[in-house]
């Protein structure tokens, strides 16, 4: 899902800097009050970690390959605002320190992945858990990737209205909505359900190493 | 000097004619010296999958409506490989920790998770070395889930041991003291 450089319009990518410089404002405020000296490291760690965990391929029958992100799990431990601020330090470590991702689409990266996937898996979780844990942390993971597939399709898919010559040439991504939804959701249902998988074991093995506090 | 990649970045994507983005990549990899083969190799390779995957189905489906623009697949082709090939000459010279300085809290977060980051990167790479230096045969599906499973739970133990001990060294210095 991670977006490259070059393919969003600079009608689109600048104003979605100016709401995530806000949220991130927001962001560091939020955690700048929950951070102890405890949980500071923890959640260092944890951004390494997501960073890592999202470089070690998971095979798929047919030979292909999807990667977890860990959002949903940074989510349900640490909160949606905390996994945010996660999500964005992840992708600017990917950015400016390794080159990977694309600094013109990290607010919309961080937006999707982060703020939405956050949101969402940590809403999931606790609107859930009651009734079941498991399902809950499950449906986590998993919305943790949809949504954000969604909203990149739809930015990506506005591409070609937005910014396009006078004989209808495309200037950044060449799809619209009809190709970007299906294009990125279907594959990313896939992703989805590994990651589901991967938040409810993850979940346990965190729970199990922080001898038995749970979130 | 992150002012001046950004408004690079900026002004790239505002540009739209071929002959001033390839005169932008010469310029960009002029600056980068003896490095610049080597940017310009990994920036390839770095937007291979996706600029391909984008430009193969684009030319599918608009050789369908027989409106194929060659216009379209060199400004693509050409904004990103440049626009990446710069971001890996600016992460070479530029310091994301001054980007964050206004945080102290951010700056710490940032030092600590890009450290932790490259050692579990480091010790993930010896996994999948020592997979690939025990299997005469290439590992089936089964092997590999067991070793990306075996990987992450020991990449998750390693990250939360390095994490109590962090605690106990920032404390001990008195990071935390106001």
């Amino acid at each position: 899902m991670h977006v490259p450089d070059g393919f969003i319009a600079p009608q689109v990518y600048l104003p979605l800097y100016g709401v995530a410089a806000g949220f991130w404002a927001y962001g560091a405020r939020r955690l700048r009050e929950r951070l102890d000296e405890e949980t500071l490291p923890y959640l260092a760690v944890l951004t390494g970690l997501a960073f890592v965990l999202s470089t070690v391929a998971i095979p798929l029958p047919g030979g292909t390959t999807v990667h977890a992100a860990g959002v949903g799990l940074l989510a349900v431990v640490f909160g949606a605002w905390t996994a945010f601020m996660a999500v964005s330090v992840v992708l600017l470590m990917q950015a400016m320190l390794f080159g990977e991702g694309g600094i013109t689409a990290l607010p919309l990266n961080a937006l999707a992945m982060g703020l939405v996937g956050g949101a969402a898996a940590w809403s999931a979780f606790r609107g859930l858990r009651r009734w079941t844990e498991r399902g809950a942390l499950f449906l986590a993971g998993l919305l943790s990737v949809l949504l954000p597939a969604l909203l990149v399709a739809l930015v990506l898919g506005i591409q070609p209205l937005i910014a396009h010559r006078a004989d209808g040439t495309p200037l950044f991504f060449p799809f619209g909505l009809s190709v970007t939804v299906p294009a990125l959701l279907l594959p990313h249902l896939l992703v989805g359900l590994g990651e589901g998988v991967l938040t409810v074991l993850g979940y346990d093995f965190v729970h199990r190493l922080r001898g038995g506090q749970r979130a | 000097m992150l002012g001046l990649y950004l408004s690079a970045v900026v002004a790239i994507t505002m540009v739209h004619d071929l002959g001033a983005l390839a005169a932008t990549l010469a310029g960009v990899l002029a600056l980068a010296g003896r490095e610049a083969l080597r940017l310009l190799r990994r920036a390839l390779l770095t937007v291979a999958l996706f600029n391909g995957v984008v430009t193969a189905t684009y030319l599918a489906l608009a050789a369908v409506d027989g409106r194929v623009s060659w216009y379209y697949v060199g400004l693509i082709n050409l904004r990103v490989v440049l626009l990446t090939t710069l971001t890996f000459l600016a992460a070479a010279r530029i310091d994301p920790f001054r980007a964050l300085a206004f945080s102290p809290t951010l700056t710490y977060l940032l030092s600590l998770a890009s450290s932790q980051a490259l050692a579990l990167r480091r010790t993930f790479e010896d996994f999948r070395l020592a997979l690939r230096s025990r299997s005469p045969t290439p590992p089936g599906l089964r092997d590999r889930y067991r070793h990306s499973a075996a990987a992450a739970s020991y990449l998750i133990q390693k990250a939360l041991a390095d994490a109590g001990e962090t605690a106990y060294t920032l404390r001990s210095r008195g990071f935390f003291d106001d």
